[in-house]
């Protein structure tokens, strides 16, 4: 029954996929594969959690329908990987479920042949020596038969004509490799395998700090002075920082792009290595027993007021980089760093949190790859090329048009409209002219598995009038 | 199982995954390839023997004692290597274009030394 399930779940996994683009496919592979899991494992989905991971996954399985950008893509594997390793383990962190979905997914049904033949050693052992004896009874022979025919064909010209006659092109050797591959997948994923030594440390560490029964309270007097002599400098010098910054900032009034670039990324830069050197030093001094010291009022103070000061100076980029996009709108780059200041206050935020909560190092990887994985899902709701060229047409004093043009297809139809409304130099009208014929020409040749919601679109819209007057 | 018996099994196995690739692209069936097939053990075998000698039978040497059996050895090692492997294979057939000659090698490449680790790990259960 199981492997009827999986042939034809490895036909339609080449019915979708054999020689197309991405598209509707994967949105149907997405459910395909909910569906197989459901099956094959009924017990686990009835676990909140796995139940949870379904219900992103085949959000994500919409979003390549609606959005289809890469970053969609990306995060539709992502979910696909995290709920396989959630239907392995639930409990486990993320990165231990991501660990166990790749696994699952790329040697599943070898580790479970390898674990199977411990089991029933004798049984499978027995059936070993059958399917030997079958492949020594096709396989010789086929060997020597096939080396003969290659030298007969040279020695007798009849011969040659009759075998050169033979003809196999009426199999489809790649779409069978192709099936081959779908059944391998569903094979994997139909049983979840889990990586025992990496699952059981996981679930055996616990996200709070204990205090060690062996600790010199002569030990943590130094290093809590330490601490806090270092903590204090390192708060002094950064409020100098900060102050100086706020000065360049309200004192510079340029609008050249070089000047707002470099001030960007050297803030950048300054953020990159304060923060990384923040957390190291905070995670250093409450790595251990200094938690649990009575004397640590002080040192944590310093690192609260340090966590709190370096939200200012992402607070003080993320100032720089508006005034940036102000000026000349939105490009990958500046929401890259909007992104990145995004990250780094959430890191700061947890790690707060751990000093506040005494916490451990894993709680801080726990939470932190956790809120990664919402972020990307939620990152990936955006149509992020039609939303910059969109952003710059209504908003950017400085509109670089060359830039727009070069991003994909998804912005076409808007930049087309803009040339419609706007008087443009005749190079600039022409590529948008050709990139909007290529979307429409792309978009309508597409097969069904390739569908996106643009097609609807297309249908739906006056652009069905666009299509005739380039066709003809 | 011996080393070289593994190599030899090996080779086999990555000769055909090879050539099956390999002739299900445009190139099509043709019986002039079968002496090249034939032919290519050769090369095939050295490559086998070299990549299983230098990155799976090190592992065991090393690790293998009376405390971490061969099982444990591939529950632990294995998705590592694995993954790893997987990464490299599909980074080296993605900066080839997907050119048919790399992709057959390294899907074949790829298989084959996932299959030799079960093999490995399989035989010393069966002693023991």
């Amino acid at each position: 029954m199981k492997h009827i399930k999986l042939i034809i779940a490895s036909i339609l996994f080449s019915t979708l996929f054999y020689n197309q683009q991405i598209g509707l496919n994967l949105s149907i592979f997405s459910v395909l594969s909910l569906v197989i899991l459901a099956i094959s494992n009924t017990h686990k989905f009835r676990n909140k959690i796995t139940i949870c991971y379904s219900i992103i996954y085949a959000f994500t399985a919409a979003l390549v329908f609606i959005q289809h950008t890469n970053l969609s893509i990306l995060a539709n594997i992502i979910a696909f990987i995290t709920l396989v390793g959630s239907v392995t383990e639930s409990k486990s962190s993320i990165y231990v479920q991501w660990y166990n979905g790749i696994y699952t997914s790329i040697v599943g049904y070898f580790h479970r042949r390898f674990i199977n033949q411990n089991i029933k050693e004798e049984e499978t052992k027995k059936k070993t020596i059958d399917a030997l004896h079958l492949t020594k009874l096709i396989g010789i022979p086929l060997v020597f038969i096939i080396g003969f025919i290659v030298l007969y064909k040279n020695g007798n010209p009849i011969f040659n004509d009759i075998i050169s006659q033979i003809n196999f092109d009426f199999i489809n050797l790649q779409w069978l490799l192709f099936t081959a591959l779908g059944y391998y997948l569903f094979s994997n994923i139909f049983s979840p395998v889990q990586i025992d030594s990496a699952t059981n440390i996981d679930l055996q560490t616990s996200n709070t700090l204990r205090q060690s029964k062996v600790s010199s309270v002569e030990a943590l007097k130094k290093e809590k002075q330490l601490g806090t002599t270092l903590l204090l400098l390192l708060n002094i010098l950064i409020v100098f920082y900060i102050i100086t910054d706020v000065i360049s900032l309200t004192t510079t009034n340029s609008t050249h792009a070089s000047v707002l670039s470099s001030q960007v990324h050297n803030g950048i830069n300054t953020l990159i290595a304060s923060i990384i050197i923040a957390i190291i030093i905070i995670l250093y001094f409450f790595r251990g027993d200094l938690n649990f010291f009575k004397d640590n009022k002080m040192l944590k103070n310093l690192s609260y007021t340090w966590i709190f000061l370096n939200a200012v100076l992402v607070f003080l980029i993320a100032t720089k980089n508006y005034n940036y996009i102000a000026s000349f709108g939105l490009t990958y780059k500046r929401i890259g760093v909007n992104i990145y200041l995004f990250l780094t206050l959430i890191g700061l935020i947890t790690t707060l949190l751990k000093v506040s909560k005494i916490k451990n190092s894993w709680y801080i990887l726990r939470i932190n790859t956790r809120i990664a994985f919402v972020l990307l899902i939620l990152f990936s709701i955006m149509d992020w090329d039609y939303s910059i060229t969109k952003y710059n047409i209504n908003h950017a004093p400085s509109l670089d048009l060359n830039y727009l043009i070069n991003l994909s297809n998804n912005n076409a139809v808007l930049l087309n409209e803009y040339r419609k409304s706007t008087n443009l130099n005749t190079e600039q009208s022409n590529r948008i002219f050709d990139k909007h014929r290529d979307y429409i020409n792309t978009v309508n040749n597409r097969n069904w598995q390739e569908y996106t919601y643009s097609n609807l679109k297309l249908k739906a819209t006056t652009d069905k009038t666009i299509t005739n007057a380039y066709s003809k | 199982m011996h080393i070289l018996s593994n190599i030899g099994k090996s080779s086999l196995l990555a000769a055909s995954i090879f050539w099956i690739v390999l002739l299900s692209s445009d190139l099509g069936m043709n019986w002039d390839f079968i002496p090249y097939m034939f032919l290519s053990l050769i090369p095939i075998y050295i490559i086998c023997a070299l990549t299983i000698l230098i990155t799976i039978c090190p592992i065991f040497w090393f690790l293998e004692n009376d405390n971490c059996s061969r099982q444990r050895i591939f529950k632990t090692y294995f998705p590592i290597y694995t993954i790893i492997a997987l990464g490299f294979c599909l980074y080296r057939v993605y900066k080839s274009s997907f050119d048919i000659l790399d992709l057959s090698f390294y899907v074949s490449a790829y298989i084959t030394t996932v299959q030799s680790w079960v093999w490995f790990a399989k035989t010393k259960n069966k002693q023991h």
